[in-house]
């Protein structure tokens, strides 16, 4: 299969793959080059796609003064919050739906279903006159808990459960083991694989969601990354330094480019699934 | 169950037991919301008034619908011909494509509903010493269906000639492909504040490469003719990476024989392309446009942090209005009413993305 026309592919794709880098590229690049320069012009070597003149200032600033660090911090905890609050509920309920026999089982899962349809901007407005009755705004479960209610982690780990053999749950039924012990040491430990998708997929979504938190966290003691971010590059260049900013986003990227290149498997299952269903 | 082993739940209990946390979530932040949000559509429910006096809120009935949507002496009639005779022109095809048996029967009926809806709804327009209620809502739906119009075809065009491109499995192409779905992982406020600056006239690396060829720079963002496809280009890097998986995932289903038997008819390269890959992935093709559709229309991030919803509201989306209403003019009411009205369209795309989706297993 290997031939000169897969190598002139290679080439002619390595083209668009570098105007696709691009964009990417320039914001690291800009973040490494000092503020006096970007003033004046943004494209000092090769289009400023190259950091020269290099200075890391605009990172020990950023750390330095500025509520970034603590955004990123937020966002930390709201998405590791979030993450673990998904995993509990999605796997308890995806496991019930899958395995056990009950009243009114195809029931729930026809609501469940039916739920994967709201989108979020469908009931953004009542759940914050909803938190905002309860006092509840401004806060970190504020933003952890509307997430929890959305059904597909629970349906991605029902397709998963029910794809395990049944003979492995029946011998320990067998021994007397009850259910919830079952789930518990049995289930779990096999589900590892979807448990690692679904975290992804949630994680993802916890650093990246802008809507909610925008109607949700109005101090800014309260800001995720994502959202802290939107709030300063309104008016970038003046007030703080494009290459501030620019050192923001890349911070604010971080994690979740780490994330991409580490488990890329997970990242694109997570991310199909969650384009697919939610 | 053995003897003495009575304290062990039952398969009902246990299964509630599971459940329980789930069920409580999903009642209390999704469902109750959801109808609450039909509940607070009914009410001139003024944001600030009802928080300092809950019973601040009148019923109204369907009147946040009324002024949202309707207007005074609407008529229908042929207001806009050139979307009009689209619209009866797709008609006549979706005819002419279901009798010759070019088309399945559910993307004939597709086209034929889209089709009806381009001929009647932009028929309706404001007769003499009318006006519409609300002057901005139905240029938003507008402008959010041209960004829909233009987000889609761009993403599923260029996502299907790069996974065709792509579908081999070396190490080379693993890595553009990591390449190309990297920018899928950003969040939309780092994809914005990129491209705010990439199509700045005076900063950004474009008009920096176009200043090279001599050509003037465009004011991108702020320009009525360049704004919408700023913030549609900027959303094509941004969300390619999904469409191109799934795309590679309907090729990986096309067997290799199909190849080899056409290679002996001289067929390959575009040939092959045309006649072999393009028809078998019908499935996918439909699947990928469902879904882009759902996730576009939902556009909000691009148009509120890149051009505000301007240039004299050219690029105001749904969302973005949606949200203004309620929460710059504290109008909760009819935000909710247009809320409702996104969630019906929606509910529409997702039940035929559930379709698609049970034909395709």
């Amino acid at each position: 299969m290997i031939n000169k026309g897969y190598y002139w592919l290679i080439i002619a794709l390595s083209i668009p793959a570098f105007l696709w880098l691009v964009p990417t590229l320039w914001m690291v690049s800009l973040s490494f080059q000092p503020n006096e320069v970007l003033a004046r012009t943004t494209s000092t070597t090769f289009f400023g796609l190259i950091p020269l003149p290099f200075t890391a200032e605009n990172y020990s600033a950023l750390f330095a003064f500025g509520q970034t660090p603590w955004w990123f911090l937020n966002s930390v905890i709201v998405a590791v919050g979030m993450t673990l609050g998904v995993l509990a509920v999605s796997t308890t309920a995806g496991y019930a739906l899958a395995r056990l026999e009950f009243p009114f089982k195809k029931m729930i899962v026809v609501i469940c279903l039916i739920g994967l349809m709201v989108p979020e901007q469908a009931v953004f407005i009542p759940l914050y006159t909803m938190f905002a009755d309860f006092g509840w705004h401004n806060s970190y479960h504020a933003l952890i808990l509307p997430r929890m209610a959305v059904p597909i982690g629970v349906f991605l780990m029902m397709q998963f459960f029910q794809a395990i053999p049944k003979d492995i749950e029946e011998a320990a039924r067998l021994d007397g083991v009850g259910w919830l012990k079952i789930f518990w040491y049995v289930m779990l430990p096999l589900a590892r694989p979807a448990m690692m998708t679904l975290a992804i997929l949630t994680f993802l979504y916890a650093w990246n969601d802008y809507l909610w938190p925008l109607v949700s966290a109005q101090q800014r003691d309260y800001f995720t990354i994502t959202l802290g971010l939107a709030s300063i590059q309104s008016n970038f260049a003046q007030s703080e330094g494009l290459g501030r900013v620019m050192a923001s986003g890349v911070i604010a990227s971080l994690p979740v480019v780490i994330l991409f290149l580490i488990f890329q498997r997970y990242v694109v299952q997570a991310m199909t699934v969650g384009g697919s269903k939610g | 169950m053995r003897e003495g082993r009575k304290a062990y739940l039952s398969q009902t209990q246990a299964a509630w037991v599971l459940l329980t946390p789930f069920l409580a979530t999903y009642a209390l932040f999704l469902i109750y919301p959801f109808f609450r949000g039909i509940w607070i559509s009914l009410h001139d429910w003024n944001l600030l008034a009802v928080a300092f006096n809950p019973d601040a809120k009148e019923f109204v009935g369907l009147r946040n619908y009324e002024r949202v949507m309707w207007g005074r002496n609407i008529t229908w009639g042929f207001a806009s011909p050139v979307l009009q005779a689209l619209g009866l022109l797709g008609l006549v095809a979706a005819a002419y494509l279901l009798l010759t048996n070019r088309l399945g029967r559910f993307n004939a009926i597709a086209l034929a509903v889209v089709s009806a809806a381009l001929v009647f709804l932009p028929g309706f327009h404001p007769g003499e010493g009318g006006r519409w209620y609300d002057r901005r809502f139905w240029p938003t739906v507008g402008n959010t269906i041209l960004f829909v119009a233009w987000a889609v075809p761009g993403v599923t065009i260029s996502a299907m000639v790069l996974a065709a491109a792509l579908n081999r499995e070396t190490k080379a192409m693993g890595a553009l492909r990591t390449l190309f779905f990297l920018s899928q992982v950003l969040s939309v406020t780092v994809v914005t504040l990129i491209w705010q600056i990439m199509f700045s006239p005076r900063q950004g690396l474009i008009a920096n490469v176009m200043e090279v060829f001599g050509a003037s720079p465009i004011n991108w963002l702020t320009d009525e003719k360049f704004a919408m496809a700023a913030i549609v280009i900027a959303t094509v890097w941004w969300s390619l990476g999904i469409a191109m998986i799934l795309f590679l995932a309907g090729l990986q289903d096309i067997s290799k024989d199909i190849y080899e038997a056409a290679a002996l008819d001289n067929a390959k390269g575009i040939k092959a392309f045309w006649y072999i890959t393009l028809p078998n992935l019908r499935r996918t093709i439909t699947l990928v446009v469902v879904l882009q559709i759902i996730l576009h229309f939902q556009v909000f991030g691009q148009s509120h942090l890149m051009t505000q919803g301007g240039p004299n509201d050219t690029t105001q989306v749904l969302v973005r209005y949606i949200y203004q209403t309620g929460f710059r003019d504290s109008e909760l009411g009819r935000a909710s009413a247009m809320a409702v009205f996104l969630f019906l369209i929606m509910g529409l795309f997702s039940v035929v993305q559930f379709i698609v989706g049970r034909e395709k297993s």
